[in-house]
């Protein structure tokens, strides 16, 4: 959908949306169609009062306004970005629902208030890939095909406004790259795919390279080898590269299992193993976030590591009680083949830490179901070894809506993850804490010294329909997160 | 961990271990030791719980007119009872309070004892046997292991005044455990590492012992009929393998051999019949019965036991795939026996079944004996105690279970019969690979029975027993080499030529 700016109209007309301060007090622009205040008696009627991301489409306005949506703002001093961004996703329900193929939104707010209201408005106008639907229905309201094409941004300094914008842009892009990525099918996007669809950002300028599983095998990135062994599509470990700025890295790390069936240690049914196709969002996440830095071009070093692979039971594939030796040197005792994606990503850790001489490193993961029966996808799990770190992101996750809840590095996991015949395991059987042994395996292949994070984001790949930013859809969660980390 | 045999003297360091009978009566070496504390080894005995019972152990640091680093006082319980496992135990439970003490070296003082059964160099031989089989490591792995877990002890030294005797016993005994340490190796390794190909590897350095070893490939076997062991395989990229191994040390060369047949499943998902996931990676272990008759083959040809015995291991992979095996398939044996494969995790039985007939068919032996991690359902019955054995003839059953007895691999046996045979009737073929639940370790008997062509047989389920899960004083936890002293002793007991 497209965004653009410009001065508020002498006469509004078509689609428009105008907002009303919560108590119903209007904006200039509210006063100036109300006329002889009859909008006001109708609000007043309906009991609408303003209150933030309360709207109402009337479809039957005078002419020459085609519908009208009148969206609440609250109480100004309460007016912060994150809630822009809400009411700016909550009018474009409306608009899509008032079937306009273009609107103008009245906006009498600061530029930088416009920008983030256009911000949500684009983000929630993400529309899920419909690309393998050959048929709509068009009596069932699911399959409503939204038809908004264009929407005008009214406001004092149409300018200003459009600068800032502009990075968001960008980030929405990036948002919407990594959304349609998780949305495809295992079969559409395999390991080589996606390295295929990485090499698209060196269009922006991001310098690509792709290990194959050649190349992989020589690296000795044995893990990584061993996971997607299994399957008749090789694996690949990608590196983007955006070099924004002349200093030391930030290095993201994406698991990237683009389908995992669990291996030979198998999903049972109720695993919902067509979910699995999602299981490299967060590989999506690296790579949209690239795609944020570099299409806004921030002065930032960011680098993004994809560790792909698919995970399959066959007469070629890793078998429980398999001992592989991985990059870092450490040895591992594969107890289920169905924790993988620690795998995939220990190495690709410890491949970056040698190769990037990175500031700081965070992975990102659709890691363990105990996460998600832990804090039920309202945060992703963060563990951080590094307190000040750990802050920043607790932060930026807060402000971006991209919530994290800290947990902690617990060392009684280590008893958990003791093998009997190598250095470590990936995983323990029976009452553990999965998510922790999970986070304290890939502190291993850390160095010492190096902040690091690892984001365990199970359950936040996919939105319900009450998402404020995002459709009922995959979420690209964590791309406005590290950008926003990234900054520049 | 060398062991060496020396005269008994008063060791000036490291760590020196001592028996003590039940009710606290110090041996020899143990009074020798007190007089030289002032009586400080008695009043430690008096402050501790200890009583010289089998097993118990006491440990003393630094005794004050001592230059060693500790004196350990090891149970030896009632003199007249300290037969060759008792030994055994007394030397191994040694071992396993000094391996990782932090002492390079230490002394084992093994007394004469009137009562005992045992002569002292006997006794010594075999304390040193088992000090030796619970030394053994499987570390190759484990590149970050603390200093303090690491084994420390390097040399134990019997200290025994039937030193010389003692030597020579104990040279026939290390070959035995040289069997026993290659099969805990085997079943140890992860199934990356021991798959058909590499154990058929492992079982070719047997040549360097004398044996004629053959490896069969799957082009062979195939040649040979073998659709039950090839069917199983076919699931994995891995190349089925057929060893035998043949030891001629008889003096009769023409003398008719005895065979030992293993199952050696390499790694055992279940195949299309795949199990659940929880534990699945103990079942790299699945080829245990092939590792004991490599280790039992190498132990006879170490210690030139005079008896012509073969060994045939059917090492496959059982792995779900595109090409692996259904349920409902239908496999002609080598036998010309066909096989409906209802589950193709019932696949161990599959393997032995053209292993059977191969070795009675080529080699007329006197009996044979298969070693198979075979049922989950014997582990239920015996637990970890007994491996199950079944026996076409009482003779053979009751020489195995007296050969188990005496080493302390325990056998019980098992019932089998018509009744249950007629479970694995199949609607399509001659037979069905699996019965009902209920006595799913005797039918999968029947079903093996059925590739003996009536040559005198016993099949030996040790599916509860290949894999300890604690230590033991002669084995550390993880792969116990069940089978390997058994063969050995089952030839040296009934099976060698006389003198």
């Amino acid at each position: 959908m497209r965004i653009s700016f410009a001065a508020i109209p002498a006469t509004p007309e078509g689609t428009v949306a105008v907002g009303v301060w919560q108590g119903r007090k209007p904006c200039p622009s509210f006063t100036r169609l109300d006329g002889d205040g009859a909008w006001t008696k109708t609000l007043k009627r309906l009991g609408f009062d303003g209150e933030e991301e309360e709207t109402e489409l009337f479809l039957a306005p005078a002419p020459p306004l085609a519908s009208l949506v009148v969206f609440g703002l609250g109480k100004p001093r309460k007016l912060d970005l994150p809630r822009l961004r809400r009411i700016g996703g909550a009018i474009l329900e409306e608009l899509d629902d008032s079937r306009a193929l273009t609107a103008t939104i009245l906006a009498d707010l600061e530029p930088e208030q416009v920008a983030e209201l256009a911000y949500g408005l684009q983000l929630k106008s993400y529309r899920p890939m419909r690309k393998y639907r050959t048929k709509i229905d068009p009596d069932d309201e699911e399959d409503v095909v939204p038809v908004l094409e264009e929407v005008v941004v009214a406001c004092a300094d149409p300018a200003a406004a459009a600068a800032l914008y502009a990075a968001r842009e960008q980030v929405a892009q990036g948002v919407f790259l990594a959304r349609d990525l998780t949305d495809e099918p295992g079969n559409v996007l395999g390991p080589d795919e996606f390295a295929q669809r990485a090499r698209l950002l060196e269009a922006l300028g991001v310098e690509v390279t792709v290990l194959d599983e050649g190349a992989i095998a020589e690296a000795g990135l044995n893990l990584l080898a061993a996971v997607g062994r299994g399957s008749n599509r090789p694996p690949r470990l990608v590196l983007l590269r955006w070099r924004g700025a002349e200093e030391k890295p930030l290095v993201l790390v994406g698991k990237g299992i683009t389908f995992d069936s669990g291996g030979i240690s198998i999903k049972f049914d109720d695993d919902e193993m067509d979910a699995m196709k999602a299981d490299m969002a967060g590989a999506a996440a690296v790579m949209g976030a690239i795609r944020a830095v570099a299409g806004r071009k921030a002065r930032a070093h960011v680098c993004g590591v994809l560790a792909l692979a698919e995970n399959m039971p066959s007469g070629s594939a890793q078998r429980p009680g398999d001992v592989v030796t991985s990059y870092s040197g450490l040895t591992v005792e594969i107890i289920d083949t169905d924790a993988e994606g620690r795998l995939v990503l220990a190495d690709a850790l410890a491949w970056a830490a040698r190769t990037l001489d990175p500031a700081a490193m965070i992975d990102i993961a659709t890691l363990t179901g105990s996460v998600e029966e832990l804090l039920e996808a309202e945060h992703a799990g963060v563990y951080v070894n590094d307190d000040s770190f750990a802050r920043r992101l607790l932060d930026h996750g807060k402000a971006e809506a991209e919530p994290l809840w800290r947990l902690p590095l617990t060392e009684s996991c280590d008893e958990d993850i003791k093998s009997a015949i190598a250095d470590t395991k990936n995983c323990a059987w029976g009452e553990v804490p999965d998510n922790d042994d999970a986070a304290r395996f890939l502190w291993r292949f850390v160095p010492e010294g190096l902040p690091w994070a690892h984001i365990d984001m199970a359950g936040m790949e996919f939105a319900d329909e009450d998402d404020p930013l995002c459709p009922e859809s995959t979420t690209g969660f964590g791309v406005r997160l590290f950008d926003a980390l990234a900054g520049g | 961990m060398k062991i060496a045999f020396a005269k008994p003297s008063l060791p000036s360091e490291g760590a020196v271990a001592v028996g003590v009978l039940e009710g606290k009566v110090l041996t020899a070496t143990a009074l020798a030791l007190d007089a030289k504390t002032q009586g400080g080894i008695a009043r430690a005995v008096a402050a501790s719980r200890f009583e010289g019972k089998k097993g118990q152990t006491l440990l003393i640091l630094a005794p004050s007119g001592l230059e060693v680093s500790r004196v350990l006082l090891v149970g030896l319980g009632k003199a007249k009872e300290i037969d060759a496992l008792a030994a055994q135990a007394f030397g191994g439970t040694a071992v396993g309070s000094l391996l990782t003490s932090g002492d390079g070296a230490a002394a084992l003082a093994v007394d004469d004892l009137a009562d005992s059964p045992l002569t002292t160099a006997e006794f010594a031989a075999q304390a040193a046997f088992g000090a030796r089989l619970r030394s053994y490591r499987f570390d190759k792995y484990m590149t970050r292991q603390k200093k303090e877990d690491k084994p420390s002890l390097k040399k134990l030294t019997v200290l025994t005044e039937a030193h010389a005797e003692a030597k020579l016993s104990h040279a026939r005994l290390d070959k035995i455990a040289d069997g026993v340490f290659l099969t805990r190796d085997v079943v140890s390794e992860p199934a990356n590492v021991i798959h058909p190909e590499s154990l058929a590897e492992r079982a070719e350095t047997l040549k360097d012992l004398g044996i004629e070893v053959e490896v069969l490939g799957e082009k062979q076997m195939k040649k040979l009929g073998m659709g039950s062991l090839l069917g199983v395989g076919q699931g994995s990229d891995r190349e089925s393998k057929l060893v035998i191994m043949r030891w001629q040390g008889s003096d009769k060369k023409d003398e008719a051999p005895v065979a030992f047949v293993g199952k050696g499943v390499t790694f055992d998902s279940g195949g299309i019949s795949i199990k659940p996931a929880g534990g699945m990676e103990d079942m790299k272990w699945d080829m245990a019965g092939a590792g004991a008759v490599i280790g039992a083959m190498a132990a006879l040809a170490g210690r030139k036991a005079k008896v012509n015995a073969i060994g045939v291991v059917g090492l496959v992979e059982n792995m779900p795939s595109g090409t692996a095996q259904r349920p409902g398939d239908v496999v002609i044996s080598m036998s010309g026996q066909t096989i409906e494969v209802i589950n193709t995790d019932a696949e161990g039985r599959l393997v032995l079944a053209d292993a059977l007939w191969y070795t009675q068919d080529r080699f007329k032996p006197k009996f044979m004996i298969d070693l198979a991690t075979l049922t989950g359902a014997i582990i239920i019955s015996l637990g970890h105690e007994y491996a199950g054995l079944f026996a076409s003839d009482d003779k053979l059953a009751d020489r195995l279970a007296s050969a188990g007895k005496a080493v302390g691999e325990q056998l019980w046996r098992l019932p089998m019969g018509e009744a249950y045979d007629k479970q694995i009737k199949s609607d399509i073929a001659d037979m069905k690979n699996v019965g009902g639940r209920e006595g799913g370790s005797i039918t999968a008997a029947q079903f093996l029975k059925r590739f003996t062509n009536d040559v005198h047989w016993a099949h030996l389920d040790i599916a509860g027993m290949a894999w300890g899960k604690k230590d033991t004083a002669t084995c550390p936890k993880g792969a116990t080499a069940f089978g390997v002293r058994l063969l050995d002793r089952l030839v040296a007991d009934f099976y060698e030529d006389k003198k």
